[in-house]
Formats: C-alpha cells, sequence, structure tokens
C-alpha cells in the first residue's frame, strides 16, 4: 500500500504550501502547482475534545502538526490522550472524504 | 472636534431563556437604550448576530416601530456586535445618519445544548475542531512554553466569575477556588468547564451619535477592524495573538493612548486562555507574562487594571452577536461611574476588544478593538 501524502499546493515563486487546492498563492498571489507532503512531522499543539460534537464521539485527540517542509494540518490522534508537542509522528490517513490522521513516528 | 459618542446603552438579562423571544429580548435592549440616551427615533439600524435567523433584525425591530430606515444586518462570529458599532461609527463619521441604533442579538438554546457545532464547509470544522478545542490549542502550546500554569489559567475563571457577583445581568457569577475551575469536568485539554463560557440567550443594544455636549455620553476615540492574516506552518504566535496586537495597535495610535493609560478592559475571555493571550496582545504585557497579571491581581477589580469587571464572557455568558455590545454597555457604564458594586475607581479610558473565530487557516475572522473615554 503507498504510504499516505496529503495532496495541496505549492507556491511557484515563494514555496508557501497549503494543504488544499487554491486558484493562486495566497501569501504572495503567484502561481501554485500542485504539491503532496508528508509523510512526517512535528506536533506543534494537541488537545483531547471531550464534549459531543454532530458526527463525532468524544474523546477524539486533534493535533496541530507542521509536516516537514509542508504546511500545517490538523490531524486526528489515537488515543484518550493528547499527543506530546513536539514529538515526531507520521500520516496514517491522508484525508480525501475522511480525517487526517496521525501515529507516533517509529524511533 | 468631531467624532461619534454613545449616547445610551442597555441589555437584557444573559441567561438561558429559551422561552423569551428574539423580540422580547430586544424590546429589554432598545428600550433601556433609547431611554438612557433620552432619545425616542433612530436614523439606521446596525444589527450583530451569527445564527440569526434571516431577517431577526428587521423581525425585531419592528415590533418596537424602527422601521422605514436602513436595516444593516452583520455576521462577524464572535465580534458581530462590535462590528456593527464600528460601521455605525463609520457611517455617522461620514455624515450620513445622525442617530443610529447599534443591536447585538442572540439566542443559542434555539440552535445548540452544548458547544457550538463546528461548521461543516470548513476543512477543521468538518475534521471536529469545535472552539473549546481551537483555545485549547493555544491553552497547550502555552503550558508547554511554561508562558501560563494552569492554576493562573484557573484564576481568570475564579476572578471573573466574582466579577460577575456584582453584575445582576450576568448568567454565573460564583465564589470559585482555582481547584474546583481545575478539577471541572475536562471539556478540551486543558480546558475545564469552568474555563468554558456558557452559551447564552441576550441582546445589548448602544445608541450612537455624533459628538456633542453632554455629560452622560461616552466618546468612541477609536475603533478598529480587520481580519485574521494566514495563520499557518510560519506562526509562531497562537492563534490570534498577532491579529488583536494589530487591531490593538492601530486602536491605540487613532486614539492617541497606550495601554498603560487605559484604566479597564472588557475583552474576549470565550476561554481562560484567551484573557491571558489577549491581555498580552493588548501591550499589558510581554507575551508570556499574561499568567503573572492574573496571579498579581492587576487585572482583578481593585487592581491597577481590572479586565472584565462585568464579569467577562465567562460569567456573563456568551450570546455571540449579543456580546461585544454588552461589552460596550459595561465600558460606558464604568466611565460614567454608574457601575456600583464593581464600579472602577475613576475609571476614564475604557478599552473594548472582540475576537471572532472559526474560519480556519487565518488568524481570526475579525477583531475589533475600541477605546472609550477620555
Amino acid at each position: 500500500m503507498p504510504e499516505p501524502l496529503l495532496d495541496g499546493a505549492r507556491c511557484t515563486v515563494c514555496g508557501y504550501a497549503v494543504a488544499f487546492p487554491r486558484p493562486r498563492c495566497p501569501a504572495c498571489g503567484a502561481a501554485v502547482a500542485p504539491a503532496r507532503f508528508g509523510p512526517e512531522g512535528t506536533v506543534w499543539s494537541a488537545t483531547v475534545v471531550r464534549v459531543a460534537v454532530p458526527g463525532r464521539t468524544p474523546p477524539y485527540g486533534l493535533a496541530y502538526v507542521d509536516l516537514d517542509d509542508g504546511p500545517r494540518i490538523l490531524a486526528h490522534t489515537e488515543g484518550d490522550a493528547p499527543v506530546p508537542i513536539g514529538s515526531r509522528v507520521r500520516l496514517v490517513a491522508s484525508g480525501g472524504d475522511g480525517d487526517v490522521v496521525v501515529s507516533a513516528a517509529p524511533g | 472636534m468631531s467624532g461619534v459618542a454613545v449616547y445610551g446603552v442597555g441589555t437584557s438579562r444573559f441567561a438561558k431563556q429559551p422561552e423569551r423571544s428574539l423580540a422580547e429580548l430586544a424590546w429589554d435592549a432598545v428600550l433601556e437604550a433609547l431611554a438612557d440616551a433620552a432619545v425616542d427615533r433612530v436614523d439606521a439600524a446596525y444589527v450583530g448576530t451569527v445564527f440569526g435567523p434571516p431577517g431577526v433584525a428587521q423581525r425585531v425591530l419592528h415590533t418596537l416601530g424602527i422601521v422605514d430606515v436602513p436595516v444593516v444586518t452583520i455576521e462577524n462570529a464572535c465580534a458581530s456586535g462590535t462590528t456593527a458599532l464600528h460601521e455605525a461609527r463609520a457611517a455617522i463619521l461620514a455624515g450620513r445618519y445622525e442617530t443610529v441604533l447599534v443591536l447585538g442579538i442572540e439566542q443559542l438554546t434555539a440552535a445548540f445544548t452544548g458547544a457550538i457545532h463546528p461548521e461543516p464547509t470548513d476543512p477543521e470544522g468538518r475534521s471536529g475542531m469545535a472552539l473549546p478545542s481551537l483555545y485549547a490549542m493555544s491553552a497547550a502550546r502555552y503550558l508547554h512554553a511554561g508562558w501560563v500554569t494552569p492554576e493562573q489559567l484557573a484564576l481568570v475563571s475564579v476572578k471573573n466569575h466574582r466579577h460577575a457577583l456584582a453584575n445582576e445581568r450576568a448568567q454565573y457569577g460564583g465564589h470559585h477556588t482555582v481547584a474546583e475551575v481545575l478539577g471541572s469536568r475536562m471539556i478540551a485539554d486543558p480546558l475545564t468547564l469552568l474555563q468554558c463560557c456558557p452559551i447564552s440567550d441576550a441582546a445589548a443594544a448602544a445608541i450612537v451619535g455624533p459628538l456633542r455636549d453632554e455629560r452622560r455620553d461616552v466618546p468612541i476615540r477609536a475603533s478598529q477592524l480587520r481580519s485574521g492574516a494566514l495563520w499557518d506552518q510560519r506562526a509562531e504566535h497562537v492563534w490570534g495573538f498577532e491579529l488583536v496586537r494589530d487591531v490593538a495597535g492601530a486602536a491605540y495610535a487613532e486614539a492617541g493612548v497606550g495601554p498603560a493609560e487605559v484604566d479597564l478592559f472588557e475583552l474576549h475571555d470565550a476561554f481562560t486562555i484567551g484573557e491571558i493571550v489577549t491581555t498580552e496582545a493588548l501591550g499589558l504585557a510581554e507575551a508570556g507574562g499574561g499568567g503573572e497579571l492574573v496571579s498579581s491581581g492587576h487585572t482583578a477589580l481593585g487592581g491597577k487594571q481590572p479586565v472584565n469587571p462585568s464579569g467577562g464572557l465567562l460569567s456573563r455568558g456568551h450570546p455571540l452577536g449579543a456580546t461585544g455590545v454588552a461589552q460596550v454597555a459595561e465600558v460606558v457604564w464604568q466611565l460614567r461611574g454608574e457601575a456600583g458594586d464593581r464600579q472602577v475607581d475613576g475609571a476614564r479610558i475604557g478599552v473594548v476588544e472582540t475576537m471572532g473565530g472559526g474560519v480556519s487557516g487565518i488568524d481570526g475572522n475579525g477583531a475589533v478593538v475600541a477605546v472609550l473615554g477620555g
């Protein structure tokens, strides 16, 4: 199975990375090209949601992850505790119609 | 001198009150504001609301006989009410109107029983990012950096619930301890229930017009509004910090005052971390110094610069569209010396800050900072 990567766009001029399609670079206005990001990154912050949210079963973990040379993304995390800030994680599911999910990167 | 002043303010009670209609909430706020301003008609109305419903402004205003005037409805997330004030002021400065009603109105119990639902058309909202978790991300980051302690976060809740005991309009006043706050149910780690504002139903109103020589009028010395810049992997600060810092800087420049000259603040403490980050962004402390402001008593009633003497969003309740106008009402009462047992002695200049969020990828839907008085 191919490694999950995240589809997005990168600016052809300033290099700005974004995890979603964009018609032009939101940072500088120049042209963007399709790009893929991941699979590893560093946790910027994390929490666990413990209240009812439509379509979700609490508790569920969320983390902002700075993908290496890529965008900051919101990802789901496994387990019942926030993943440590600064820890290394790896994409295990890359979205599409579902959630982006990360888990601890192997040592 | 040209400028704009608040002539009068009014609010409904803040509570979960689904038995009262939106119109009834508006009656309380608008009639009090009209009486307070001693006016009986307005040239235009700017109405801030988030969850509406569509037509809510005209639907409630016509029951008060406020008809046949321009009515503009504004949605700017939690900053909807102060955005309405900002735009009303701009229209008056442009000479378009003489007497304008600013109304914020919201009935959240009609839409939600618990936390506001994440917006499914937003990528992060679709992924389950509720507002408590957005603020929890900031709190976790601050704790990790050693910029705040759990006890300092809890002290924001203790302080604002204590302030609200002197505010009969507030939803939840109380004597809480740090241990009670930290021991309340976890909502989104590290934020516990008593660190999150409650949903609420309320309306708040202000009558504004050109500066005139009336003792009870409160000048709006400055008002600034903008949406957030891109917030992404380049951001070193937590969500919203730079937006509030920049909007506040522009407001201070317009008003010709600095943060040290401000006697009190009504600011966006939707969650305890919000007050910590915002006091830093407003220039009361360096980044990382907000915790000390609350643990030293600097921001408590009786301290040097009280923050949220009304009880803030944490205790007054947070009916989104009504919140900003309620903040303005509190500052008006304080600057007139009409705030009763929560009066800030000698208050001369007050600042209102409201921060709206929910759109991912930017540093906030919008922030408003207004400087009143002086």
